[in-house]
């Protein structure tokens, strides 16, 4: 049931990034599907994250004939981090969405030039250096609605459901 | 009280298992399962980059995917247009008067202009078929495939977008693409060019792409003749390239299109007079040979509704 709600979440959100948000030149930079990949993850952990995260940038790739796999692979691996992430340290913790967001946004963006120098596509550092505090501030933003409806649409689990290996420390 | 030993043990380290709820593997298969998974999802991406940018075996599966998906993306886009319209009147009212007296005056000069040029062109059409003059390959040339675009570029890096017809419309790759209403007079403005096909969807490169160049020519002087590409900055600046410092170029100018006859692979893919967009600024230094001019294009790259697609006329 988790897995059909979180696809059509992810798949609404894609829709929404491809046909609504880059119309607008500020929205450009934003990317809601990143925020609602990301969400989903800290609630359900790694390994729906990481699955998550593949097939919603398999259809983006798909949609906006790109290059396969670019995206699935830079998804794949935020949505496996962050779902650690929501499994260990991050448990109810208010600032949790928001220092995921901000740190696989950065990341995503110089993912991204990265995996185009190594495909020896342009890749100018410059351009994603100035997008990252629009696209930080713009995320930043959409999370608090976004991890909100998330948030209801999967209640948090369990502490049991989540945990099952425990280390005690001195 | 005295310690519990067993306990002592756990806080110096052992690992405790917590019983796992029924129908959950043991932690150390989940770890190994999520380890599994997630190796597999990494290694699968990368053989999609590979293939699908080595070869264009993908290309089928993408192109129907993005097929299936474009209804989505067209009921999506209309939901939200309503919105995207209100708040573009909104923003409309805000410059309604200055932009109607501005146009009222620019309608007067360019109403002088027309009778000018109509002249002009009469005359043009006259003298070449009196030279038998084969010169480059107009825009007349081509056939016209007007479609919409689907998706817009997605990120800083992305500068290229998805339009709604495909090789089954008649679109090739490296077809030329130009805003319809993008030029001064309402007439096209030129956008990019294809660089991938499939049967009901194409993409398109944007000129503002680092991979992009079009030669270009002053249409107020055609000795001005350089090549048109992406600035050092934003998209929202062109630069005309390997303009030495002779000819004059003025500020307000429009750039078009060069074209050029040439034959086989030298041949420009681009029409002569799509126009690109006009001088915003110019200077020169004793250090370099050609003149640095900056253009400001016509179209506005990061929305862009609809497209035309040139494809040369059959034969």
């Amino acid at each position: 049931m988790d897995g059909l709600k979180a696809a059509l979440v992810l798949f609404v959100a894609a829709l929404l990034q491809l046909s609504v948000l880059t119309e607008y030149r500020l929205f450009r930079t934003a990317s809601i599907v990143l925020v609602a990949l990301l969400s989903v993850a800290l609630l359900r952990g790694s390994m729906f994250g990481a699955v998550a995260g593949f097939m919603t940038g398999l259809l983006l790739d798909t949609a906006t004939l790109g290059t396969l796999g670019i995206t699935s692979l830079l998804l794949t691996l935020g949505g496996f981090w962050i779902g650690r992430y929501g499994e260990t340290t991050a448990r109810d913790r208010f600032h949790a969405p928001y220092v995921s967001v901000a740190v696989v946004t950065a990341l995503y963006l110089f993912g991204q030039l990265v995996l185009q120098f190594m495909l020896g596509e342009p890749a100018p550092a410059g351009l994603v250096a100035h997008g990252v505090p629009g696209a930080l501030l713009l995320n930043l933003i959409l999370t608090l609605p976004v991890y909100a409806l998330i948030r209801r649409l999967f209640p948090p689990l369990e502490l049991g459901d989540r945990i099952r290996e425990v280390r005690l420390l001195g | 009280m005295p310690r519990n030993r067993t306990v002592r043990l756990a806080v110096l380290g052992s690992s405790v298992q917590r019983a796992a709820p029924s129908g959950f593997p043991s932690s150390r298969s989940s770890a190994l399962k999520r380890r599994i998974v997630v190796g597999f999802l990494v290694l699968a991406s990368l053989v999609l980059i590979t293939v699908s940018f080595r070869s264009s075996a993908l290309d089928g599966v993408q192109g129907t995917g993005a097929t299936v998906l474009r209804p989505f993306e067209v009921a999506a886009d209309r939901i939200a247009r309503p919105f995207a319209d209100t708040v573009g009147w909104f923003r409309g009212l805000v410059d309604a008067k200055h932009e109607n007296e501005k146009l009222r005056a620019q309608n007067e000069a360019l109403r002088r202009q027309l009778i000018l040029d109509e002249g002009a062109i009469h005359e043009n059409v006259e003298l070449k078929k009196a030279l038998n003059y084969i010169g480059p390959p107009s825009i007349a040339d081509y056939d016209r495939i007007d479609t919409s675009v689907v998706a817009n570029p997605q990120s800083a890096l992305d500068e290229s977008i998805v339009i709604g017809a495909g090789s089954s419309d008649g679109v090739q790759p490296n077809s030329v693409v130009v805003e319809p209403l993008g030029g001064p007079d309402g007439s096209g403005a030129l956008v990019g060019t294809v660089d991938r096909v499939t049967s009901h969807a194409s993409r398109v490169t944007l000129l503002t792409d680092s991979g992009s160049a079009v030669t270009a020519t002053d249409v107020t002087n055609p000795h001005v003749i350089g090549a048109v590409r992406r600035g050092g900055g934003s998209s929202d600046v062109l630069i005309l390239d390997r303009v030495p410092k002779t000819p004059v170029v003025r500020i307000g100018d429009t750039i078009v299109t060069a074209g050029s006859l040439g034959t086989g692979p030298l041949k420009s893919k681009f029409p002569r007079g799509i126009p690109i967009g006009t001088v915003s600024s110019r200077s020169a230094n004793d250090t370099t040979l050609f003149q640095n001019i900056q253009l400001k294009p016509l179209v506005d790259f990061s929305s862009i509704q609809t497209v035309v697609v040139l494809v040369p006329k059959s034969r």
